[in-house]
């Protein structure tokens, strides 16, 4: 990869994570990271979707306050949920995207009642709810913008052999 | 089939692997201390410029659009000051008198606190974000502890959850993971507070049904939970119920602080004890050591503002 297309693609993420952090201060219960990781997965090479998962762990866990586990479980199963779909859908369809989004909507009360349960947690299950209806209806049009956005000189089918 | 074994086998052997790794970590805390080291101080890092900023604007905005009532303003601020210096005054009296016999009786004299101030940088954030939480811009670097009390001005807030170099989370008393053990400000009668989540009122637990509770009473820290200091003002009593059923009364108490408009917060620190016995006990007579930020309260001089 050439050298400018690895600084544009630092400055594009590290953009993007600082307006994750703000977007996460803003409407706390939605990740806005994990419809950018799915453009990162469709568009560029697994090293650098794993790198950026890891930093985006980090965030939600330090950020969060749940022990360590939910952003390691979010990403991961977003991630096999997403390897697994492409056999059947298309990997830019929205279709498949409302899909995922719906996977997300249901994920996040099961894992966060799964861990505050572990932990001995008491966690009010009402506003988390809440929360999943609009992550799984904010993550097509996330990931829509983010892809919209995602300069094309990262994208690996227009990349210089 | 032997496909489906394999993916079976897999996934048993991730199962394991994150429940060995999340169980660790409930036991040593290495992954949480990891990420509010990495991911909470970065957040903060993000955040906090933007703040200031914010904070700068709307500073110019008050400064010098605002100057309007500043007249009326200084009236009452002048007519609020006299009243309390007079509050004061027969109060520090008292406060004398009582630290007078207390030597006499050959009590123990009561901890010291240092307290400095923070800013509020956020509430919860993210997706992991649940329980009911602050985000403030002191850490470790700042002597910042875990399960360090936390006050506003108007009383007691909660406690630091955790803590990252420069950025803590702190666990507000409204949440229900909050227990805070209180006792009557005028009866004297001991329960246990907790949360209900934001906007619901807290519950007081453990209170005999021949208890007396009023209804607008107080309720003070009662420091027996050896994390906050006795007598800070934690929440008022809003309703009693008494029940057939029950070996308890049911009281509802409003906490004393608006969590959502807090901007700035107070850290309680425990004063070393060497430094303890090296002073006086008269607050009014010690300088503040911690810079211009920093001061020092007697603990059962919190409990009467």
């Amino acid at each position: 990869m050439l050298p400018t297309n690895s600084a544009l693609a630092i400055l594009w993420w590290g953009a993007y994570t600082v307006f994750g952090i703000w977007a996460h201060r803003a409407v706390p219960g939605i990740d806005v990271f994990a419809p950018a990781l799915i453009v990162s997965l469709q568009e560029e090479n697994g090293q650098r979707s794993a790198v950026l998962a890891v930093i985006w762990i980090l965030l939600i866990e330090g950020t969060g306050n749940l022990p360590f586990g939910y952003g390691l479980a979010w990403y991961g199963l977003l991630t096999i949920a997403f390897s697994a779909g492409r056999w059947l859908f298309e990997a830019r369809s929205y279709l498949f995207m409302a899909l995922l989004g719906l996977w997300l909507g249901l994920l996040h009360p099961v894992l966060i009642y799964g861990l505050s349960s572990l932990a001995n947690l008491e966690v009010p299950m009402r506003p988390v709810l809440i929360q999943g209806a609009i992550q799984a209806a904010a993550f097509p049009v996330i990931w829509f913008l983010a892809d919209h956005f995602f300069p094309v000189r990262l994208r690996q089918d227009v990349r210089p052999l | 089939m032997r496909g489906l074994k394999k993916i079976a086998a897999i996934i048993v052997a991730c199962l394991f692997v994150y429940l060995s790794l999340f169980t660790w970590n409930l036991r040593t805390g290495h992954l949480d201390a990891l990420s509010s080291h990495t991911g909470l101080d970065i957040a903060g890092v993000v955040l906090k410029p933007g703040i200031w900023v914010a904070e700068q604007v709307s500073g110019f905005w008050h400064r010098y659009i605002y100057l309007v009532g500043l007249k009326q303003d200084n009236d009452t601020l002048r007519t609020e000051a006299a009243e309390l210096r007079r509050t004061n005054m027969l109060m520090g009296a008292q406060a004398r008198s009582a630290a007078r016999l207390e030597s006499l009786f050959g009590f123990r004299p009561p901890e010291k606190w240092t307290f400095s101030g923070a800013r509020v940088i956020g509430q919860r954030m993210g997706p992991a974000g649940v329980l009911d939480t602050m985000v403030v811009d002191k850490g470790k670097a700042s002597g910042v502890t875990d399960d360090m009390p936390v006050v506003s001005l108007k009383g007691l807030v909660g406690r630091i959850l955790r803590s990252g170099t420069t950025t803590s989370t702190v666990l507000l008393l409204t949440d229900p993971n909050s227990r805070i053990a209180v006792i009557g400000a005028h009866n004297r009668s001991p329960g246990m507070l907790s949360g209900q989540g934001y906007g619901a009122p807290l519950q007081l637990r453990y209170v005999n049904q021949n208890a007396d509770v009023d209804p607008g009473e107080l309720l003070l820290s009662s420091g027996l939970s050896g994390i906050y200091p006795k007598g800070l003002p934690v929440a008022k009593v809003t309703k009693i119920r008494r029940s057939d059923i029950s070996l308890f009364l049911t009281v509802e108490a409003a906490p004393l602080v608006d969590m959502a408009g807090l901007e700035e917060i107070l850290l309680l620190n425990r004063e070393p004890e060497a430094a303890v016995e090296a002073g006086t006990g008269d607050v009014a007579e010690r300088q503040p050591e911690s810079g211009p930020e920093a001061g020092k309260e007697d603990a059962s001089g919190a409990a009467d503002q």
